[in-house]
């Protein structure tokens, strides 16, 4: 019995390490080529590199307005993440708590429009935009972001929300407050798994986000990261080193988001599954 | 302290729906340990919501000390409730939880200190104020919810099932736990629960409840010697009272009942019908013959040993039904022996075979 259990342990750690492989190689092999020029990975794209190139991410920073499309990046993903954070855990919050007549039509129409793929509504969305005068502006970049990501969220989180038991509640109105001290003495700490959760999903999203980028946004100095990764891609010629610089000066941020808020990420993905 | 009065109270969730409580009319007295007792979905946690301010009333009015409370938010009401999950803020220390309700409140941060460490000195939770709520035993737990309730000296305690999720050993202690502090701080408390024995143990008096309705309250043992109906007379005793259908037959210048092929002769008021259910505890059912007690011979279904006394489960001629009788556990009986019993006749109810009311029953007392 010991030997079979062996072989089983032996089987899932060599699955475990081809699916590592297969995930974390595109990223290890875009950081090797992040250290090189797009002459040497044309002579040899697999190779280690044989001078670690630190100062391509210098040039991409300084010379490509990476410093700009990063700060516009920040910026904007920080407040959509922020915003929709709020207003989607206020929304689960009501709709998980509440009855009220219409709870669930609320709560389907909110949901049904994950099902529209981006091309179809960003027609709309740049003609409304365009009449509010948001168009090429990061605060209308923002609240496109918002109001894409925030389905999801209210979904999400309402799943979470109405798992919670009705008591803690009625405790917290017995203890003498009011719905909103609820939500934010209540509902947020105990729903901090799910609302993490939620928050690494919509920072990663809106972080690499291009198409409403590409469109919503014409100005230079408003572009966000993953637009600035584009303009080492021209008609004739791709410089493959320098976007794959771009790419982890990209990604790096997202890498670190995800370090720090793992642990709370498999919380609140597992939340429920186990007692 | 208070009194807490239910005039009329009902609660309808819809307009066609039966009523969850329909028209309960209730005095709870100052200090009073009041038990709402009744099967699941009788209405007394409904009942105890309404009370909390958790639950709207959709009918009837509530008062406390006389003022009226329909409308008052629950967090004014000076009520504290102790919830059957105990309901404890998961991310707060015993500390924080026992403090919450404080804090909202304005109290100053050093009577907050006093009055959370002299609870959790009461309780004997003073060692884990700073552990969360996953670090406690069942009972731990059970204990901060009472503490969260007492820190606030309220006028009216609530308690919904409180010891429904403990093992039965800790049930106990937590019982007498729960009566000491009563006895301590003479509040008014008003405990649901469907255990009878905690009704039976806790209670001052007991409301019992069925169908939405409040069915009886009185004393615990008067209730349980003067069931007001059939319902009350199964519900309450472990096992219930024993119900035969049977037939009330003039015997010389007064009445009997027909049971097992023996005349039971019993004291009772004039009746109009002849068709009544007769009720007998299962303790005044005995293998030994007393003074006035009434023979008749069983027929042993089931024999079921408790330790401290035996269950024996028989039937009797010309009724179907398996009667229960509880006798001493020296007495050796097997399954289709032919037994003797001796039924104590002071114990003998009898209600009426339509509207399952009690037909002999001292009065009880005004709710």
């Amino acid at each position: 019995m010991p030997h079979s259990k062996a072989i089983t342990r032996a089987l899932l750690l060599i699955a475990i390490s081809l699916y590592t492989a297969f995930s974390a190689g595109p990223f290890a092999w875009t950081a090797m080529l992040s250290f090189r020029t797009t002459s040497e990975i044309s002579k040899a794209p697999y190779a280690w590199p044989e001078t670690f190139r630190w100062q391509k991410y210098v040039e991409a920073w300084t010379g490509s307005n990476y410093d700009t499309y990063f700060v516009n990046s920040m910026v904007i993903t920080v407040l959509a993440v922020l915003v929709t954070t709020v207003v989607g855990a206020m929304a689960a919050h009501c709709l998980a708590r509440y009855r009220f007549r219409g709870n669930r039509l609320i709560y389907f129409i909110i949901f049904s429009t994950i099902i529209f793929p981006p091309q179809i509504t960003i027609i709309a969305l740049f003609q409304t935009l365009v009449d509010y005068g948001l168009y090429n502006s990061r605060v209308g970049l923002i609240l496109v972001y918002v109001s894409v990501q925030l389905p999801l969220t209210v979904f999400l989180l309402e799943g979470f929300f109405a798992r919670l038991p009705q008591d803690l509640f009625d405790a917290a109105r017995m203890d003498g407050y009011s719905d909103a001290e609820i939500f934010w003495k209540i509902t947020v700490p105990i729903g901090m798994p799910a609302i993490v959760t939620t928050v690494i999903l919509n920072t990663v999203h809106i972080w690499n986000e291009f198409l409403y980028a590409v469109v919503l946004i014409s100005d230079e100095s408003k572009r966000t990261l993953p637009l600035g990764i584009q303009k080492f891609m021209g008609d004739q010629l791709e410089d493959i080193g320098m976007i794959a610089t771009g790419m982890m000066i990209a990604v790096i941020p997202i890498v670190i988001v995800y370090a720090i808020f793992s642990e709370k990420l498999i919380q609140g993905m597992t939340a429920g599954a186990v007692k | 302290m208070a009194v807490v009065k239910l005039n009329g109270l009902s609660k309808r969730y819809a307009a066609t729906a039966a009523p969850a409580v329909d028209n309960a009319d209730l005095t709870i007295e100052d200090g009073e340990f009041m038990v709402f007792l009744g099967p699941s979905g009788c209405g007394k946690s409904t009942t105890l919501r309404m009370i909390a301010g958790l639950e709207s009333i959709t009918g009837g009015e509530l008062t406390i000390d006389g003022a009226r409370m329909n409308e008052v938010p629950a967090k004014d009401r000076d009520i504290a409730m102790v919830f059957q999950s105990y309901a404890l803020y998961p991310h707060m220390t015993v500390f924080e939880n026992l403090a919450f309700g404080l804090r909202r409140r304005g109290f100053d941060k050093a009577e907050i200190e006093q009055r959370v460490t002299k609870a959790a000195a009461t309780l004997g939770l003073s060692e884990y104020l700073d552990r969360k709520p996953h670090a406690l035993s069942g009972g731990q737990r059970q204990r901060v919810a009472l503490g969260r309730a007492i820190v606030r000296n309220p006028k009216v305690f609530l308690l919904d099932e409180p010891l429904s999720n403990l093992d039965a050993a800790l049930r106990v202690s937590t019982r007498a736990e729960l009566i000491r502090q009563h006895r301590q701080l003479g509040t008014t408390m008003i405990y649901v629960t469907h255990d009878q024995i905690e009704a039976m143990t806790m209670g001052t008096r007991i409301c019992i409840m069925n169908g939405g309705r409040i069915v009886q309250v009185g004393k615990p043992l008067e209730v349980y010697e003067n069931p007001a109906d059939t319902f009350v007379a199964r519900f309450l005793g472990s096992p219930g009272m024993n119900l035969v259908p049977s037939t009330v037959i003039r015997s010389g210048g007064g009445y009997a009942v027909k049971f097992g092929g023996t005349d039971l002769v019993i004291p009772m008021p004039d009746i109009t019908d002849d068709d009544v259910i007769l009720g007998i505890r299962p303790e005044d059912i005995s293998e030994d013959a007393s003074e006035g007690s009434v023979s008749f011979q069983g027929n042993v279904d089931t024999v079921e040993p408790l330790g401290a006394d035996t269950l024996l489960l028989f039937r009797v001629a010309e009724h179907d039904a398996v009667l229960t009788a509880r006798v001493d556990r020296s007495f050796q009986a097997f399954p289709g022996q032919s037994v003797t019993l001796h039924i104590n006749s002071p114990g003998i109810r009898l209600f009426d075979s339509r509207t399952k009311a009690a037909l002999m029953r001292t009065e009880p007392e005004d709710a």
